[in-house]
């Protein structure tokens, strides 16, 4: 399991280390090469139960053959038997009559298939045979086996297993090996019936021809055993007979008739068992169950399959670049883009989803490029506001200005004017920096306004009066700064100039809801609302102002530049009546200006 | 790169392509259409006695191993000279493996000596230094057994005959036969002839043994008979009464595994021949069912 756990581990590694193409082309070729083989084994199994199935059908044909060839041999050996019995011994009486002349002449009409033809009486005594006539010195025919067992069993006829006749006497001490056909046979004598065996020895070799040319598939043979599976005939007999050679006979002997698998000394073989009719025989077919598949079909099926295998990786390597390529182009393009090379350009291509993917990816880098590129100007326009802003507050008339009116206050002895508005003026100039942040406390903003205006209101001989108040729930927040001081600037240049001591400049801020609202009212001239609604238009010529010279617009742009489009200015304005410059912030508290706008809260 | 890395490819997938072709191709050029080239043997008996059943066998082995036999026999039985010469021809006429039954295996191992590396030689009956294997029995267990034999017919007093007719393993059973009855006290005799005065007699290889058996029933003679062999004849003259016992072999099995023997050793491989089985046998075993299967060769 642990193995396992590891192997899985360090495949799961290499596959996160894998590339797509490696991916695909692997798991193809890993894929067919199994199906290859898969298939290739199905087609060796099926060929070779197929081969093992025309093998049998093959062995029971041929010995079916062979069955028939010998029934018809030992029919015929019945026959002669038969002949012997009803023709010749039922016919002769033996005290008067002679069986020696008719067994003779029967044996000289099959001697190719005849050793001898002899009759034996109840005690094993030699009655007549041919072509011998006479009994070896010594032999007891009663104590044969075929005798017994034609005494035994009277109604049958008896076939023995090969033996050597040993019975007769011929001086060439032949030997021969016969298959003894023996019957009990009812002899007449004087008129009177006894007991008696009639001996019919077949040659060895008719059996012999019947069998040894007899072939099967795969270098078959076929021999023959009788019930107790003691060999009969079998083409290497002579080996088993002298020990050199064994056969598993007497385990066939055991088998039914048909096809049966067995295994025989390492070897496993299809066994194929007939018997044959009468005897109890049983022709034995031997084929190796070899599976039919030769050593250069071995070779050529390795070679074909390497070949395959090879042919597979190759194809699917050249599958999986056309697949992969485009993808990997794109990631290309990407990794090109993430080391920041402005000239990485995308070739799509590909399939379906992959050429969405990459235009997904191009449309995703062209929205980036441009939003980066609005950053940028938008950031180089604050920076310029804000610059301009700075600028103004050290606007040289407005400090010649406000000097003189200093210089020119303390020579008329209004010494505490003087030093009123030389105190704003510092007080102006604090806030104007503080400190560099753009984020500063309304309180401040609206000190600041105040400031300017108490300077302004000194040079313009208070022909205005400023009303700026801060109303509920206004308390902590936290404004843009030097937003107010360019309106109240347009107020006083622009609304208050054809003033009589009668204008009235209001700064009111107050929230509504989660805004920060900050309204500049003045009853001066006012003008066109379609003039006041064109003022903050960003393609209208921009226009510089008399006063400290920042116009409206600039502050709008700030502000929609720090807080987004739903912020800024807002101005309502009619002919003799006066404007209203309303802002619009968002109520920042400390800790949100702090977080939102980190480096720029004072 | 890429393109070099293709054309790799494409060259392994051509010579696995032609792998696949003479993977087709080649085995029917290798596979001669005549089989294999049959193996010339020669084999040279030592007498042209009864070896019916050995060269049956032998033929049964060529047959099945590819081989094809030349039987030799020396115009002078047991004569070693003779045999070397014969061999030393068989030899030079390109035998791929010879098969012999020395008359003196010493002579002939000598005689042989330089050419046993280039052609092997396997015996029959008698073990040759140098020589691939033997096919016999233990000759001299044969020899002890034999005598065991004639140990349990014995009536005493009476001198045992030993028949000295050939050299190498014949010997070798003579001298085993000898010991065994002198521990058990049993006169014995070497001699070359049989002696008219003998009464017991032992002869060691197959045609003395045959010889004496037709002369004592051509002439009616009474002396008591031991023998070896297993051919036809002898059988005969066992049922016949004229040997009291035989030990007998299989010469089929020992004429089969001498040239398979041969065969191996032609075509390089190493092995050796385990000595046979054999049986003393009487006149009443001749038919048993395993004695038949050792005398009487299945023929057709």
């Amino acid at each position: 399991m642990t193995v396992f756990r590891r192997l899985a581990a360090k495949f799961g590694e290499r596959y996160r280390r894998m590339s797509i193409q490696m991916v695909i082309s692997l798991s193809f070729t890993a894929v067919a090469a199994a199906g290859i083989l898969l298939m290739g084994l199905s087609l060796i199994w099926r060929f070779s139960a197929a081969n093992q199935q025309l093998v049998a059908e093959n062995s029971q044909r041929v010995l079916a053959q062979a069955n028939l060839s010998l029934d018809r041999y030992l029919r015929r050996m019945m026959r002669i038997s038969d002949a012997v019995y009803y023709r010749i011994i039922k016919n002769t009486d033996l005290e008067g009559g002679d069986l020696s002349a008719a067994l003779g002449l029967l044996y000289e009409e099959n001697r190719d298939d005849l050793v001898s033809l002899a009759v034996f009486d109840s005690r094993g005594e030699l009655v007549s045979a041919a072509p011998l006539s006479s009994v070896k010195a010594g032999a007891d025919p009663a104590g044969s086996d075929w005798f017994q067992d034609a005494s035994q069993s009277m109604e049958n006829l008896h076939f023995s297993t090969p033996h050597v006749q040993n019975i007769f006497d011929d001086p060439d001490y032949p030997y021969r090996w016969v298959v003894s056909l023996s019957r009990y046979a009812q002899l007449t004598r004087g008129g009177a019936t006894e007991g008696g065996v009639l001996l019919v020895d077949m040659s060895f070799s008719g059996i012999e021809q019947v069998c040894r040319d007899v072939s099967l598939a795969n270098g078959g043979y076929l021999y023959l055993i009788d019930g107790d599976g003691e060999l009969i005939y079998h083409p290497r007999q002579q080996l088993i007979y002298a020990g050199l050679l064994e056969e598993n006979n007497r385990e066939a002997a055991a088998y039914r008739d048909g096809s049966h698998q067995e295994r025989f000394q390492g070897q496993t073989r299809q066994v194929t068992v007939k018997t044959v009719g009468y005897t109890g025989w049983k022709l034995v077919g031997v084929a190796p169950a070899g599976s039919g598949v030769t050593p250069q079909a071995v070779l050529f099926g390795l070679s074909l399959l390497l070949f395959s295998i090879f042919l597979m990786a190759f194809l699917n390597y050249r599958i999986s670049v056309w697949i992969s390529d485009p993808i990997r182009r794109l990631e290309q393009f990407v990794r090109e883009l993430e080391n920041g090379w402005e000239g990485a350009v995308l070739v799509e291509g590909g399939c379906y989803e992959v050429q969405r993917l990459g235009r997904a990816v191009g449309s995703m880098v062209s929205a980036m490029r441009h939003l980066t590129n609005d950053v940028v100007r938008q950031e180089r326009q604050k920076r310029r506001s804000e610059l301009e802003v700075l600028q103004s507050q050290i606007n040289p008339h407005f400090l010649y200005n406000t000097l003189d009116s200093v210089v020119w206050m303390t020579e008329s002895g209004q010494q505490a004017e003087a030093v009123q508005m030389v105190a704003s003026l510092a007080r102006f100039f604090r806030i104007s920096l503080s400190r560099g942040k753009t984020i500063i406390p309304l309180s401040d903003e609206l000190d600041h306004a105040r400031h300017y205006m108490n300077i302004q209101q000194i040079r313009f001989k208070n022909k205005f009066t400023t009303e700026i108040q801060a109303g509920p729930g206004t308390e902590g927040l936290y404004t843009l700064k030097l937003i107010l001081q360019p309106i109240l600037e347009n107020a006083i240049y622009h609304g208050m100039a054809s003033a009589e001591d009668d204008g009235v400049i209001r700064v009111s801020a107050y929230r509504e809801e989660a805004n920060l609202i900050i309204d500049v009212e003045d009853n001066g001239l006012g003008m066109r609302p379609e003039l006041a609604a064109s003022l903050l238009e960003e393609d209208q010529p921009e226009v510089r102002t008399s006063g400290s010279g920042i116009g409206l617009r600039n502050v709008h742009q700030r502000i929609r530049l720090t807080f987004g489009e739903g912020c800024g200015l807002t101005i309502l304005s009619e002919p003799d009546e006066g404007t209203l410059v309303r802002i619009r912030l968002p109520a920042l508290t400390r800790e949100e200006a702090g977080s939102g706008w980190q480096g720029e809260v004072l | 790169m890429k393109r070099r890395e293709d054309l790799i490819q494409v060259g392994i997938l051509a010579i696995l392509g032609a792998a696949v072709l003479l993977s087709l191709a080649l085995p029917p050029l290798f596979q001669s259409r005549e089989g294999p080239p049959l193996l010339s043997l020669s084999v040279l008996l030592r007498e042209p006695g009864s070896w019916t059943a050995a060269r049956e066998g032998m033929e049964q082995a060529a047959e099945e191993l590819g081989a094809e036999l030349r039987f030799l026999t020396s115009t002078t039985p047991n004569d070693s000279g003779e045999q070397a010469d014969l061999l030393l021809r068989e030899i030079d006429g390109g035998a791929a493996a010879l098969v012999a039954v020395p008359a003196d295996p010493e002579a002939l191992s000598a005689a042989l000596d330089q050419w046993l590396v280039v052609c092997p030689v396997v015996t029959l009956e008698s073990p040759m230094r140098g020589a691939a294997g033997t096919a016999a029995p233990d000759n001299a267990l044969l020899g002890q057994r034999l005598a065991q034999a004639l140990l349990e017919d014995w009536t005493g007093g009476e001198e045992v005959l030993l028949l000295e007719s050939a050299g190498g393993g014949v010997r070798t059973r003579l001298e085993a036969a000898q010991e065994t009855l002198e521990a058990a006290g049993v006169p014995v005799r070497r001699a070359g002839e049989r002696e008219a005065a003998a009464r017991w007699m032992m002869a060691f290889d197959a045609s003395t043994t045959l010889r004496l058996a037709g002369e004592r029933e051509a002439e009616g003679l009474d002396f008591t008979l031991y023998g070896v062999g297993s051919a036809t004849g002898l059988t005969a003259q066992l049922e016949r009464g004229n040997l009291a016992a035989l030990a007998a072999w299989s010469d089929y099995a020992a004429g089969y595994l001498a040239v398979q023997r041969a065969v191996e050793a032609a075509r390089g491989t190493d092995g050796q021949v385990e000595p046979l089985g054999f049986s003393i046998i009487r006149k009443e075993d001749i038919y048993g069912s395993e004695n038949q299967k050792l005398l009487f060769p299945v023929t057709s």
